[in-house]
């Protein structure tokens, strides 16, 4: 522990503002075979930001999270999350992050409880019985907690992903569209249970949600064919040039 | 400690979706049944020496029934995206590998343990209490072989679009050398061969079952990334 501490100080780095940087992408490229999916993304994210993440089917934000996440390999440029390279350290980084996205992540044949005491062994969760108390009862499930998740509702199955994906603690939350299929009490749930754990986290959300992603984020970014076509902090917002460049690029208006 | 935890983890959660859907095991049950009274029927009253080509019979059902298991070993994980949520979880990936070939491993002697004794009655062959122990210690060791080879290649084709197609292609060839050494001990324990030649095959499934637990160690996380 005393050298992933030491690695980790190594590696803190701070933003322009004094803020510590949580994420930082530089000269990030994919390629899967001949196609480039992303090309040259570069951007940083201080600790405690909340980078909301815009762009048409396609455009590589997916696979900016799974980079991100440690799921797939980068082909050119550098990326590093908490201080560590994802793929130096990813056991170490992947104890810190978590995902929520439009797949639960859940097994269907599995209780609520089975399914979070699975992944609570999986990342080595002390005391689980009790934070899994704690988090059913945040998610409004603990009276379906023996409960197949085949017998769940999109929205029940949502919001038991919210559970599982914070059962560690992460520090960093990716949340990839995770308002998708999200009934209106899920999405009050969900977004009390992110006002409740923002001050201690670093987000990176993609949504197609402007009025969402724009009320969270303490930075927007719009990615078009892999590429970034807008990123500005929200302090800076020019919500027109926003808007003009969403339209082109998302809905395809010209 | 933890690294135990999270293996047992992985086959404890195989066997309660397992108990809850019932899908793998009965459908290699139900397989292998039928592939052995078909083989009865085929070769049952045209064979003398059915205690010499009884072993060969046996593997050629066990084989196609593995690989019925072996390609829904990994489908519960490609559900609902699991794979991707047990790949961001900081387990070293060999361990996911224990896990799933433990689990296959697992479900393999469950299925093999009520078609032997099937296997037994519908050919008419009879096995002293001495050579059954040897008999079920030559399977338990074969099945550690075709559930590590087994689980490696079912995750390299869970993620191809003709995984039901791959699997054979990819099993079948690394698994010769295997069944041909089952075969060998198996038959010859059924014929009453001299038990230095079995044991000689043993041996020889050991050691394959060594190399593909080594070669699955070094290999899986590779496999299992991209």
């Amino acid at each position: 522990m005393p050298k992933q501490m030491a690695e980790l100080l190594k590696h803190e780095k701070q933003s322009p503002t004094g803020a510590q940087t949580e994420i930082e992408v530089a000269g990030l490229s994919k390629y899967f075979g001949k196609r480039k999916v992303l090309t040259k993304i570069s951007f940083e994210l201080e600790k405690g930001g909340f980078l909301s993440l815009f762009g048409p089917n396609g455009a590589g934000k997916t696979t900016l999270v799974k980079i991100l996440s440690t799921l797939v390999a980068p082909s050119e440029g550098t990326v590093s999350v908490a201080g560590l390279d994802p793929y130096k350290n990813s056991a170490a980084i992947r104890a810190k992050i978590g995902l929520i996205s439009h797949s639960p992540l859940l097994y269907l044949d599995l209780s609520a409880e089975e399914n979070l005491k699975f992944y609570g062994a999986m990342y080595g969760v002390d005391n689980l019985d009790a934070r899994i108390d704690e988090l059913l009862e945040q998610v409004e499930l603990d009276h379906r907690r023996y409960d197949l998740v085949r017998t769940f509702s999109k929205g029940m199955t949502q919001r038991l992903a919210i559970a599982r994906a914070l059962l560690h603690r992460p520090s960093v939350l990716f949340l990839d569209e995770p308002h998708t299929g999200l009934d209106p009490h899920a999405v009050d749930i969900f977004e009390s249970l992110l006002d409740t754990i923002r001050q201690d986290h670093t987000f990176v959300m993609i949504t197609h949600n402007i009025e969402r992603g724009l009320a969270l984020c303490s930075k927007a970014m719009i990615l078009y064919n892999g590429q970034i076509a807008f990123y500005q902090n929200k302090a800076d917002l020019d919500k027109d040039m926003f808007n003009e460049i969403y339209r082109q690029k998302v809905k395809g208006e010209h | 400690m933890a690294a135990g935890k999270q293996v047992f983890a992985i086959v404890k959660k195989d066997v309660l979706a397992e108990l809850r859907t019932k899908e793998m095991v009965i459908a290699m049950l139900l397989f292998v049944i039928l592939a052995m009274v078909v083989f009865s029927q085929a070769f049952g009253v045209i064979l003398n020496d059915l205690d010499r080509v009884g072993g060969g019979l046996l593997w050629v059902a066990f084989l196609f029934m593995s690989m019925l298991g072996l390609n829904r070993s990994f489908v519960h994980e490609k559900d609902e995206g699991c794979l991707e949520g047990l790949l961001m979880s900081p387990i070293d990936r060999p361990l996911i590998f224990f896990g799933k070939m433990l689990g296959n491993l697992l479900f393999l002697s469950i299925v093999e343990l009520f078609a032997v004794p099937i296997f037994f009655v519908l050919f008419r062959l009879e096995l002293g209490a001495s050579m059954a122990g040897i008999f079920l210690a030559t399977i338990f060791l074969s099945n550690v072989g075709i559930a590590s080879v087994g689980t490696l290649l079912s995750t390299i084709s869970i993620n191809t679009k003709t995984r039901d197609l791959m699997l054979p292609i990819l099993f079948l060839p690394v698994i010769i050398p295997l069944l041909i050494a089952a075969v060998s001990a198996t038959g010859g324990i059924m014929s009453g061969e001299e038990l230095t030649e079995v044991y000689r095959s043993m041996r020889f499934i050991a050691v394959y079952d060594i190399i593909f637990l080594l070669v699955a160690y070094a290999l899986y996380d590779y496999v299992i990334s991209e």
